[in-house]
């Protein structure tokens, strides 16, 4: 690699890294904690507990949906979903306006057999974390500024990459010289740490920044394949009385058959259009139980009106959250998603610490040569 | 002919282990995506290797310190 094509790369690696390092801290820091946010919501008692039954038979859809309105008196219905990691518990979200902002919904838990409400979900000290991490509390724009620095912290980790091979063709794999400066030891590991962790924080950075998009996503989804969908009800009125949820959940399971509901949008949510309940069902392997298929069911009748597949985009999207999240192997998976977490914080340190380094040092080298220069004092 | 066999030699000794711990990392990811709990398995082993590449290094950087650091000892 000539002399002026490693200058070149170096101003790409030193410009994108600073750029979106702050950002990239703040990233990291908040993630660290969001990685066990189960387990910390519990330690801190903000996760709702379901209550011990003898029988399986689990409550109804429609009375969950009551017992949610029952709670929060004057406002309406936006989802019900069913996790499928915590089966014992069912998911409420209600708020001013079927199609209100995501910021003003209340979400609380019910017992997924007696209907009782357990408490509310998603708050607590987790929730200003999550927050700052997803849009530092500025919303899309927030989400967008945050993908942007994703897609310079990727252009970063590329870089490095290229400039691996000049920083180490001499050395073997894995040399850390002892013997050498500081700044040379910390050159060693900011390389050896990040070319191990390149994969890992490429996959996290790009699914990050994939998350980013994720209400674009949604607007392109319902301005095309929704509008299809619902096309036939063009200028109808919304439905007067909304048919019961369990008819609705019972025909949504018969329109895909082998599938389980995950989640289910009310009518004038931002999941479906005006007129339908929108059932989302998920497959029951590790993977399509990541893939959600729509079923679109008449708000008033509760019959089936369309279902298709999830455009690529989207199925992409739902894709990205778990390799995001790594939260789908078990707790030795966010144990070591903790410390690569951990080490892309070294990289992102070092490598700030090694840019100071070199300009301290530049600057010093500078300072000598103007002194050599300046005309001696007689 | 000479030169550039030397130049792949050097690259692949440079490059083999990153890419190895790439494609493992990579492998891992979606194994547990894909395999369910035999996935999972393979996952802490893959995504995991990196860390102990790490952790590995850093502990025969101590040893090594801890070696010199007696032998100046025994040798005052």
């Amino acid at each position: 690699m000539k002399a002026r094509t490693v200058r070149l790369w170096s101003v790409v690696h030193t410009w994108t890294s600073l750029i979106s390092t702050v950002f990239l801290l703040l990233l990291c820091l908040t993630g660290l904690p969001l990685v066990f946010h189960h387990e910390i919501d519990e330690l801190l008692g903000y996760a709702p507990q379901p209550e011990a039954h003898a029988s399986a038979a689990r409550a109804r859809p429609q009375a969950i949906a009551d017992a949610a309105l029952a709670a929060d008196p004057g406002r309406v219905m936006q989802y019900i979903s069913w996790d499928k990691d915590e089966p014992g518990i069912v998911m409420a979200f209600t708020n001013n306006a079927p199609d209100g902002l995501p910021d003003n919904a209340t979400v609380r838990a019910f017992d997924a057999v007696s209907a009782k409400l357990l408490g509310p979900v998603g708050v607590g000290p987790m929730l200003i974390v999550l927050k700052l991490h997803t849009d530092m509390f500025a919303g899309q724009a927030g989400k967008l500024f945050l993908g942007a620095m994703g897609l310079l912290f990727a252009v970063a980790i590329v870089s490095g990459v290229v400039l691996y091979w000049p920083f180490t063709r001499r050395l073997r794999f894995a040399t850390i010289r002892d013997h050498a400066s500081r700044r040379v030891r910390w050159l060693d590991w900011h390389n050896l740490i990040g070319v191990v962790t390149v994969a890992w924080a490429l996959v996290v950075g790009l699914t990050g920044v994939v998350n980013t998009w994720a209400e674009l996503m949604l607007n392109q989804w319902k301005a095309t394949e929704l509008a299809s969908m619902v096309a036939p009800y063009a200028g109808k009125p919304p439905p007067t009385h909304l048919a019961s949820l369990d008819d609705v959940v019972s025909r949504a399971k018969g329109a895909a058959p082998g599938m389980e509901i995950a989640f289910i949008a009310f009518p004038g949510t931002p999941f479906t259009s005006s007129h339908h309940f929108a059932a989302f069902m998920r497959g029951d392997s590790a993977l399509t139980s990541r893939l959600l298929k729509p079923v679109l069911l008449d708000g008033e009748s509760g019959e089936v009106a369309d279902s298709r597949a999830l455009p690529l985009y989207l199925q992409v999207l739902l894709i990205s959250q778990p390799l995001h999240f790594g939260d789908y192997g078990g707790m030795p998976l966010k144990v070591i998603w903790a410390a690569l977490d951990l080490l892309t914080i070294v990289v992102i340190g070092s490598g700030l610490y090694l840019w100071l380094a070199r300009r301290r040092k530049r600057t010093s080298v500078r300072a000598d040569a103007f002194a050599r220069r300046a005309p001696v004092p007689s | 002919m000479h030169g550039s066999s030397d130049h792949s030699r050097l690259w692949i000794r440079v490059f083999a282990a990153p890419i190895l711990l790439g494609a493992a990392t990579i492998t891992g990811l979606l194994a547990a995506l894909l395999w369910g709990t035999a996935g999972q398995y393979v996952a802490w082993v893959t995504v995991g290797a990196p860390v102990l590449v790490i952790a590995s290094v850093w502990v025969r950087c101590r040893t090594k310190k801890t070696e010199q650091f007696s032998r100046t000892l025994r040798g005052k």
